[in-house]
């Protein structure tokens, strides 16, 4: 699918004064405040900071899979904040992607029906050549109709790879994809993730602790307790 | 297309898994068993009728004193309803010097259209069965004309005019009116010989009956179109009117097949509804994922329900298969007690168990589903954020309301729909806040028991939204049990004391007031047990309160009726048995001029105590006044009577007696003996008829026994449901606690514990329940009287504890076998 992408300016993604709280039973959490980003198209960015800082939130919001409290958020020239949840879902299918910590595979479905959910939902009628070409890429062309029970973790986050990169979206989201890893294994799926990216010249937002890790980003953004420093 | 592949392909994958077990079995079991029964009591109830049809000879009939005007018949034969037509009168026959007034009856062709007729040329015992009447130029006679004549079979019989030829001695007619007092021996003619008989003539007194059967529809459509055409003295017959005791026991059997029927689909449901939750919980991962990837709200719904509209579809068409089947089997196994010709099943009733299995799906699971549609996607991210739970109004409103459609369709009633829903759903919130505070209560005491109890217990409490769910599904499903058997069982103690099987089968009739001791010694010489003598004068009712009845009745009622005809009028000094005054006092002096009325008249004709009625007999009349209201039960074969007058009121008038009593077959010899020594008194032979009323009764308690199964059936999923429900919780829990150091028997000890404590509360629940709604059932719907079983109180909560106590072991089992760092794995 081909990417529609903002050519008068290059920011995919710009927020304003960007927050998240929620009320609970000991009175309102902040969780998020007056975040400022603007990332550039092709851009690679790591979020770093503590457990509980704030992280995931902040990748939440941008991926349109939450709303914020205060500020606003556009992805490639539009408003996600005036978007309602359905038009946040078409903009996901279109433009983003996603590598989660815990794989998040359907596990009822095999590596290579996993690997074609994204296209098929977007009705794409190639959708198994895409997939089997994606798999090819990871190395598990040989696992094609195995189930995630009978794949490895290190096989399964590559399978997860393959599902967020057969759409070759404009803006990938890593939240901690090494975190259920050893370090081994860890460290050949960030490779291959830093490769599929060069190749498919994809916004990468990952979410790390591993300072190794985001320095191979060109970009950081620190946050502690909500805030960006 | 790709999204609904993507559906199949799902659903296909979860199927096989197991996931989906316990729904399609609850699904199967609804659709099977309600296929089953709808298709088992349509068939049931179309034998059954035609059965009794017999008794009318067919399934409608036209009583009319001169033929009926010819567009009438045309109308029928455009709706396709056969028909055939008798004539009714009274002729005296001389032969022989000899005088015998007796009944004649000219039949068509076509005669009789239901049942059939018996026949014999010499004793009793060669008798042959006859779909036809005699043909022209011949007459058919009962046996008591022969000698009464000095006839022999062959020789010729001159009725009215005509001359004809005996050629069989009738010893059965399906549609011999009980009206045991007109009662004359029988000559039957064909129609064709009517005319040259000369006795029917205009101003004669002639009864015709125009009998129909058909299509029920049909049947239907020419009952409404001809009821407002009727002349006062024309009536139409059909066998709920006509029978009243094989009317009421059809009615009772219908109301019970379909009381459990619906109890199977409660249950089934219930399951459903549990099995559904289960699946939508394991599911919101997934969806959380889907809708990451992009899926809109919609799109999940669809991309769901379009699963389980697959899902309800092949559950529908193999329940309807099985159903099928098991109806099928069920006539196999029954096919010694029922007649040779069976109603062959309709097609309509395989598509209701069709249509059943899509609503109750519809009804019970989509509201667990739409859950679903909520889960947000940021679940990807953030594991604990659950959806809503689906508003309680949807989940129970939904599923009230198949309910409700299922009990108007069975008892046609909205009203009582109305009641019983309404009931229903204010025992249920009751019931919810009920639990709510046993399980408050017993949270209260936790601190003061040992560990294992402790354990045990706070797993009814951790999730007490759960615990309420399924003590409410766990006694619902046990009231729906309690319900089908305890109704089934004294459904069938009630046919069994209502025909026991020495019920008398022979009725004597006009015995002179002479020869009443006589007869009396007879029969109890031959050690004979008969009911009491009751003295008969003739009468009728003409005035209540000096208004002519004419005025007061309505069409086609019992009333009317019995203001059309002579009734039989009787006095005793004491209530007979099986009578129960209903209002009013029976008298205890011996005032004259009062008489006690029978309830259904009473009402019909809308006779109240105090009100004075006026008889003609003969030539004279009687006032009297009503002092009691009697109900009495019909179906008893024993004599009864609509007006019982105190002694002294009727005495001056010519009266005869009639009684009945029980003859065993071997004793049938006896009846000659009667019948030579009392030339006068009539015997009307009945054990036929109570013989095929007490096989319709045996086929009915088969058929409920029967359905009892299905329910139990549906029972267990509704167990395995709702232990499977919060299954995938309880396994990781287990594991975390072994992982802590519990041991295997603690756990066990804990899950024994919960569950009993689950079946031990839904029990109870259920008693109270089942114990109200039986009360309810018997004195409103069923019309039978309630007593109070003690010992449910004691067997279903010891039920409940056990069978979920044990059910929810089995389905825990995993929780101590299983390797806990795999659990604990697995989860993630
Ligand atoms: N809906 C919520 N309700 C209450 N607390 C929340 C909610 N969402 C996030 N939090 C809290 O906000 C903080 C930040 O969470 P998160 O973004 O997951 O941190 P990180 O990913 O950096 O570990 C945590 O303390 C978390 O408990
Ligand atoms: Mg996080």
């Amino acid at each position: 699918m081909q990417t529609q992408v903002n050519q008068t300016s290059n920011n995919i993604i710009v927020t304003e004064n960007l927050g998240k709280s929620v009320v609970t039973s000991e009175g309102t959490l902040h969780i998020l405040s007056s975040i400022d980003l603007i990332i550039k198209s092709g851009e690679s960015i790591a979020i770093v900071g503590e457990s509980g800082s704030g992280k995931s939130t902040l990748i939440s919001l941008l991926a349109g899979l939450d709303t914020p409290s205060t500020g606003s958020i556009s992805i490639n020239g539009k408003q996600l904040t005036s978007m309602n949840e359905d038009g946040r879902a078409a903009l996901r299918n279109e433009l983003i992607g996603f590598v989660f910590q815990s794989f998040q595979l359907l596990h009822s479905l095999t590596a290579l029906e996993n690997v074609m959910l994204p296209l098929e939902l977007s009705g794409d009628k190639h959708a198994k050549a895409a997939a089997t070409a994606l798999l090819h890429r990871v190395g598990l062309s040989h696992r094609l109709t195995h189930t995630p029970k009978q794949l490895s973790g290190g096989e399964q986050q590559r399978v997860a790879l393959a599902r967020a990169f057969v759409t070759k979206p404009a803006i990938l989201f890593a939240d901690e994809p090494t975190g259920n890893l050893d370090s081994k294994t860890g460290a050949t799926i960030v490779d291959l993730l830093f490769e599929l990216n060069l190749e498919n010249h994809t916004t990468l937002i990952l979410v790390t602790h591993d300072h190794t890790l985001a320095a191979r980003c060109q970009r950081t953004i620190q946050l502690d307790s909500g805030c960006m420093v | 297309m790709s999204r609904f592949n993507l559906a199949l392909r799902l659903l296909w994958r979860d199927s096989r898994t197991g996931e989906l077990t316990i729904l399609i079995l609850a699904l199967v079991i609804a659709v099977t068993s309600s296929t089953a029964i709808a298709l088992f009591s349509d068939r049931m109830k179309r034998t059954m009728t035609n059965q009794t049809a017999e008794f009318l000879a067919a399934d409608l009939v036209i009583e009319s004193p001169a033929p009926v005007p010819a567009e009438w018949l045309a109308k029928a034969m455009k709706l396709d309803l056969a028909q055939a037509r008798t004539a009714d009168f009274s002729s005296v026959l001389i032969e022989h010097d000899e005088l015998l007034l007796a009944g004649i009856k000219a039949v068509s062709a076509a005669y009789p259209l239901r049942g059939f007729l018996k026949t014999t040329t010499g004793d009793y015992l060669t008798e042959t069965i006859t779909r036809n009447g005699p043909e022209k130029g011949t007459a058919w006679v009962e046996k008591r004309i022969l000698p009464a004549l000095k006839l022999n079979l062959g020789d010729p019989l001159t009725v009215g005019e005509k001359q004809l030829t005996i050629s069989n001695i009738i010893s059965y007619e399906p549609d011999k009116k009980g009206d045991f007092y007109s009662f004359s021996p029988r000559v039957m003619i064909n129609d064709a010989d009517l005319q040259a008989t000369g006795i029917v003539q205009p101003g004669s007194h002639v009864h015709y009956f125009f009998q129909f059967t058909g299509e029920p529809k049909a049947l239907a459509e020419f009952k409404r179109w001809l009821k407002p055409q009727l002349n006062p003295s024309q009536r139409i017959l059909d066998i709920n009117e006509d029978r009243p005791e094989l009317g009421s026991a059809l009615e009772r059997a219908e109301r019970y097949l379909g009381l459990s029927s619906i109890a199977v689909i409660l249950i089934s449901g219930v399951a459903i509804a549990m099995a559904t939750r289960r699946y939508t919980e394991r599911h919101f991962n997934a969806t959380a994922l889907l809708r990451c990837l992009g899926c809109k709200q919609n799109e999940i719904l669809w991309l769901y329900s379009s699963q389980f509209v697959v899902l309800g579809l092949v559950a529908s068409a193999v329940g309807c298969l099985l159903g099928w089947f098991a109806q099928e089997a069920l006539f196999h196994l029954l096919r010694g007690l029922l007649p040779q010709q069976i109603a062959s099943p309709g097609l309509l009733a395989v598509f209701f168990g069709f249509i059943i299995g899509m609503a109750v799906l519809l009804g019970f699971a989509l509201p667990p589903l739409l859950r679903l549609k909520q889960v947000s996607p940021l679940r990807v991210l953030r594991r604990e954020l659950e959806p809503l739970p689906s508003s309680a109004w949807l989940i129970y409103g939904l599923s009230l309301g198949i309910i409700g459609i299922l009990i108007w369709k069975y008892t046609g009633d909205l009203k009582m729909t109305a009641s019983i829903l309404g009931t229903g759903l204010m025992t249920l919130l009751a019931l919810g806040l009920l639990i709510y505070g046993l399980l408050n209560l017993t949270r209260k005491l936790l601190p003061s028991m040992s560990l294992t109890w402790r354990f045990g217990l706070q797993g009814l409490f951790r999730n007490s939204r759960a615990s309420v769910s399924q003590i409410l599904a766990f006694s619902l499903t046990l009231v729906a049990m309690v319900l089908s058997f305890t109704v089934r069982t004294d459904l069938i103690d009630n046919w069994q004391n209502q025909l026991p099987n020495n019920a008398p089968n022979h009725f004597a009739l006009n015995i002179f007031p002479a020869q009443r001791a006589a007869f009396q010694q007879e029969l109890q010489l031959q050690h004979i047990t008969g009911s009491q003598f009751f003295p008969v004068v003739r009468g009728r009712l003409v005035e209540i309160n000096h208004t002519p009845v004419q005025q007061i009745v309505s069409k086609d009622t019992q009333g009317e009726n019995a203001t059309h005809r002579e009734l039989s009028l009787t006095w005793t000094k004491e209530l007979p048995e099986e009578n129960k005054i209903v209002a009013g006092s029976w008298w205890n002096n011996q005032q004259a001029g009062l008489v006690s009325v029978e309830q259904k008249l009473a009402e019909s004709l809308k006779i109240k105590l105090g009100d004075l009625l006026k008889f003609t007999v003969g030539s004279q009349q009687i006032n009297a006044t009503v002092t009691s209201i009697r109900k009495l039960r019909w179906d008893t074969m024993k004599p009864n009577f609509y007006m019982i007058f105190s002694p002294g009121t009727l005495d001056a008038y010519p009266s005869t007696f009639i009684t009945s009593f029980y003859l065993p077959e071997p004793q049938k010899n006896m009846l000659n003996t009667l019948v030579k020594k009392y030339p006068g008194t009539t015997i009307l032979e009945v054990d036929f008829i109570l013989q095929q009323f007490k096989t319709i009764l045996a086929q009915l308690t088969q058929a409920i026994n029967y359905l009892l199964y299905f329910a139990l059936m549906a029972g267990f999923a509704v167990l395995f449901a709702a232990v499977y429900a919060t299954l995938d919780n309880r396994i990781y829990e287990g594991a975390l606690m072994r992982t802590l150091g519990a041991n295997r028997s603690l756990l066990r000890k804990t899950h024994i514990i919960e569950f009993s404590m689950l079946g031990l509360i839904s029990g109870l629940l259920a008693v109270v329940i089942s114990e109200a709604i039986i009360y309810a059932l018997y004195t409103q719907v069923m019309d039978m009287e309630y007593r109070p079983s003690l010992y449910l109180w004691a067997v279903i909560p010891c039920t409940g504890a056990l069978f979920v106590g044990m059910a929810g072991c089995w389905g825990v089992r995993h929780v101590l076998n299983k390797s806990s760092l795999r659990i604990l794995r697995e989860q993630y």
